[in-house]
């Protein structure tokens, strides 16, 4: 090899580009090249917002009211629909609906919960599925898994159960780039083919603990062994003086050890109370906080500890802190621990990087699916004051996120997901004279008129929408069901064994005592009513053919009939599964689902097949709305600002009708149709 | 250990004007050009001043002696005794070497130090800006106070004082949090019992020269935060600690600036040493 001699002239300026160069491309932050755009997606822009459980019947009552300016400006300019939903119409089906432009036979989400019949009845989360790694080796108390020959230990990951093609593969297919923030029931993040699609994951993305979001509260009034209530960890704080004695922030279990032990955070609380004030330190960080107040997000690092022959594990979270009282009961409030989009220990996003590109513009924000912390509330860890307070905090990350999105998109599919009209109106809703579970007549009234301020709230955005691209784009605003007082509840398989389906008569839940040689339907989940159905269920019994025929249409008649003390009719509709779904993802289906009255729904402990003296009872939650009733009862909203052809539209036609708006053919998986009149372009 | 603090002091107040003069352009160019600027002139100057500090015809020697021996490896690749003998040449060598950087190095350190004291009031941290979130000022008590005194805190027309005082017996200190509503540099005026002090806060954006800390007798502090005089002995203050937010860039941005100067220097006295015939 001959080398090149370079002159000294030569060496200098050579030099001088390598040196610029990097200088450059250290300032720029070394940006990548974006992807060629293709052509298909050049200039069309369509930008859906969707609002989570907005309400048809509030938002006309708001409209007529003056109160949602925006919305109706989008109703005379375009159209307005109320929006078929989903059967049963609850979030994750109603999105997967959305995203296949089909029913739950193509995608295979009935339920937030399933159950698996081959280990009769055991329940687990219908969207998404953890499975355990295979394989380690054992280091004292810790095991390794080696992913490479020859051990191929395989990790654990978790499973999107969402079956079928989402729609936004067909647009990534055509070079028509789309970008979806915080979509439902795409946790993990479906992977894009070609590179003209990323997503923020929405509901279903966990925290730390691999929770949908455990709050952690510290009292000086909590019990002295932390307790785990069901959506938050309690604890007592003590003071020495006014320092604490060391608190434990409960981070991810550590996975590492042969028997998992959660990893552990240390913190100390100093207070004032004289200032009613307090300071926290925690990981090198000191919080200054007065009564009633929030810090910033912190950074948490968690130490995953390795065998000794390796470098321990660091998992990145990040939490808020909320100062609810100083004295006399010290309260000390901690946000779930979120997972810190800056360095994610699980796929945020897709592309993975898209997580840190959008915190490096917005700093932390809340990344878990749940954001608004319901069970906060529900625990009476929070008064409603501090659930709003807090729920508003997300709203505003919601709308800073928004313009984040808005900034950065050009053309192709924009969809934005805000969950305050669900997650406040489960918490606030209440549009009736009658008795609230849990408050006052006028406190009642005073937070459903929260809500109503929150409805205006999403008009405005609206408004700055229409505003900045009312012109040159097709806006869609959309929900995904409506909402109802949630009053009273019904426990399905309490009425099960009362009538008989379920045995023995002693029966305290389907999952522990059920004798099932004596019982031939079983209830599981907020809708689904199965069959114990021979050679599907291990331990069926209901023959297949002309016995299950006869249960099927004895349930739903006698179901149908049921009414409450004041004869009310409790349940709308029962639908039989077999006619209402097709589609290749059956599976799991249910055999019946039950449609809810508006203000009945299944029993808190129906969903986990418990079973109740009581039949039909008060809901006495905070909890005091909702929308897992008949799908008639809680429709969602349509409005656009391109005319609107079709008269009832339902969730599964936007999926058709957008890629129409891009000039692709509607797929043959798709039941729904276009709606949007075709020639308005 | 007074004088000494005396004499760092009255240093810091010369570096401190000259870093006002010097160093002056930071504000108003961009961090990665001011950075590149300053390891230039740096690394050309202390080239320069390690050329006439130190015995370049030896270093030459020894240099040369190098070469020698790597010629001599190079030719009698065959000969074991030979390379052997011609390592450890280099290695002594390469020790004769360091030993006349000793000269130089102490000729250059004081200065060095103090210069990279003025550097970190620019790009160790930034000020703050009016959206920024309120920022944490804490003030640490000496360990003999017995009585705790009356702490109050005047921020003037150009701060709002969020929360605080809040005090941690325990640990002798007292927190604020502050939000500057003024663009400038600004006064935080103490009433600690009977005395009082100040603190400057620094408010805008781009580059201030602005210092994390007011310190007190501690001759390493005074040393780090040369910006402020030192908090009086007989003060029942130690220091005052302001959290300024960290400068985000891994060229001139908290903690990397210093790494990259080191780094850039080197590079640039590397190009510039034929041109002005150093040997080190």
């Amino acid at each position: 090899m001959i080398m090149k001699k370079i002159n000294r002239r030569e060496f200098i300026k050579k030099s001088i580009i390598t040196a610029t160069t990097v200088v450059t491309g250290m300032s720029t932050g070394f940006s990548c090249t974006k992807k060629k755009k293709l052509p298909g997606a050049k200039g069309k822009r369509v930008i859906v917002i969707g609002f989570d459980g907005m309400d048809p019947g509030l938002c006309e009552n708001l409209m007529a009211e003056g109160r949602l300016p925006n919305l109706m400006k989008l109703r005379k300019q375009g159209g307005y629909r109320i929006l078929g939903t989903s059967n049963p119409p609850q979030s994750p089906v109603a999105w997967a609906n959305f995203i296949n432009g089909a029913g739950p036979g193509s995608h295979g989400i009935f339920d937030f919960i399933h159950r698996d019949p081959e280990r009769q009845v055991a329940p687990f989360f219908a969207a998404a599925e953890t499975v355990a790694g295979q394989g380690y080796l054992e280091f004292g108390d810790h095991k390794i898994q080696l992913d490479f020959w020859p051990f191929n230990h395989k990790p654990s990951k978790t499973i999107l159960k969402r079956q079928g093609v989402p729609f936004w593969d067909y647009l990534d297919q055509a070079g028509i780039e789309s970008t979806f923030y915080n979509l439902p029931s795409n946790y993990p993040p479906s992977p894009s083919k070609y590179g003209n699609h990323q997503c923020l994951a929405g509901m279903g993305t966990p925290d730390l603990l691999g929770t949908y979001g455990t709050f952690q509260h510290f009292a000086e009034n909590g019990p002295m062994k932390t307790k785990s209530t069901g959506g938050g960890m309690e604890s007592r704080i003590i003071f020495n003086e006014d320092t604490s004695e060391p608190l434990m922030l409960e981070g991810p279990n550590n996975t590492l050890l042969n028997e998992p032990k959660p990893t552990l955070i240390e913190f100390l609380v100093h207070r004032d109370k004289k200032a009613q004030a307090a300071v926290i330190e925690i990981e090198n960080q000191t919080l200054v906080l007065k009564k009633g107040g929030w810090s910033k997000w912190v950074n948490l690092d968690y130490t995953l500890s390795a065998p000794a022959v390796m470098p321990d594990k660091q998992i990145k979270g990040t939490c808020r802190f909320y100062l609810q009282e100083v004295s006399p009961n010290f309260r000390l409030y901690v946000t779930p621990i979120n997972t810190n989009p800056r360095d994610p220990a699980i796929q945020l996003t897709e592309p993975p990087e898209f997580s840190k590109k959008m915190s490096e513009k917005l700093g932390l924000f809340y990344t878990t699916g749940f954001q608004e912390d319901h069970k906060a509330l529900s625990k009476e860890v929070f008064t409603e004051d501090e659930y709003i307070e807090q729920a508003d905090y997300v709203l505003l990350e919601r709308v800073n996120l928004l313009n984040y999105a808005l900034e950065n998109y050009d053309d192709g599919l924009l969809f934005f997901y805000f969950s305050s009209t669900d997650l406040q109106a489960h918490m606030l809703w209440w549009d009736s004279e009658a008795e609230h579970p849990t408050r006052s007549r006028t406190e009642a009234k005073k937070y459903f008129s929260h809500l109503k301020k929150i409805y205006s709230h999403m008009d405005k955005i609206v408004g700055d929408l229409l505003k900045s691209h009312g012109e040159n784009s097709h806006i869609i605003v959309m929900s995904d069901h409506g909402f109802s007082n949630f009053k009273r509840q019904f426990n399905l398989n309490s009425w099960l064994r009362d009538n008989g389906y379920i045995g023995p008569s002693d029966t305290t839940s389907i999952l522990s005592d059920a004798d099932w040689t004596a019982t031939r339907a079983y209830g599981l989940g907020m809708n689904g009513l199965y069959l114990n159905l021979r050679k599907r269920e291990r331990y069926g019994i209901v023959d297949p053919g002309q016995e299950r025929e006869k249960l099927l249409e004895e349930l739903t008649a006698k179901l149908e009939a049921v009414r409450d003390i004041d004869g009310r009719e409790v349940i709308r509709k029962v639908h039989r599964a077999d006619k209402i779904y097709s589609g290749q993802a059956l599976q799991y289906a249910p055999d019946l689902i039950v449609g809810y009255s508006r203000d009945f729904r299944a029993s808190w402990e129906t969903c986990l097949g418990g079973i109740t003296d009581k039949v039909i009872y008060d809901n006495n939650s905070a909890w005091s709305a909702d929308h897992c009733m008949d799908a008639s009862e809680v429709p969602g909203v349509l409005f656009s600002n391109r005319p609107l052809a079709e008269p009832d539209p339902s969730l599964e036609d936007l999926a058709p009708s957008i890629l129409k708006e891009f000039g692709l053919k509607i797929p043959a998986t798709m039941t729904g149709k276009n709606i949007f009149n075709e020639d308005h372009s | 250990m007074e004088l000494l603090v005396s004499l760092v002091t009255i240093i810091n107040a010369g570096a401190n004007a000259l870093g006002s003069f010097f160093l002056s352009p930071i504000a108003l160019l961009p961090g990665w050009i001011s950075i590149n600027i300053i390891s230039a002139v740096l690394g050309v100057l202390l080239l320069l001043i390690f050329k006439y500090t130190s015995n370049q015809k030896t270093i030459s020697r020894i240099r040369d002696d190098i070469k020698a021996n790597m010629l001599a490896i190079k030719l009698f690749k065959g000969s074991i005794s030979v390379a052997f003998k011609s390592q450890r040449k280099i290695f002594f060598a390469s020790f004769k070497l360091l030993f006349h950087s000793i000269v130089p190095m102490l000729v250059m350190i004081l200065p060095v130090s103090f210069i990279l004291s003025q550097m970190g009031m620019w790009y160790q941290a930034r000020p703050v800006q009016l959206n920024d979130d309120p920022i944490i000022v804490k003030m640490k008590l000496n360990d003999g106070l017995e009585v705790w005194p009356e702490v109050t805190l005047q921020t003037g027309q150009a701060i709002q004082n969020i929360i605080g005082p809040v005090r941690v017996l325990s640990k002798k200190e007292i927190y604020w949090k502050i939000k500057p509503i003024q663009n400038g540099y600004n006064s935080l005026i103490f009433k600690v019992g009977t005395e009082s002090i100040k603190k400057q806060l620094a408010t805008g954006d781009g580059f201030m020269r602005l210092s994390n800390k007011r310190p007190g007798q501690n001759i390493a502090d005074i040393f780090l935060y040369p910006l402020e005089k030192p908090i009086p002995r007989d003060s029942i203050v130690h220091s005052i600690i302001i959290d300024y937010p960290s400068r985000d860039s891994r060229m001139y941005g908290t903690n990397w600036w210093l790494i990259y100067f080191f780094i850039a220097s080197m590079m640039f006295a590397l190009i510039f040493k034929p041109f002005l015939k150093v040997r080190i």
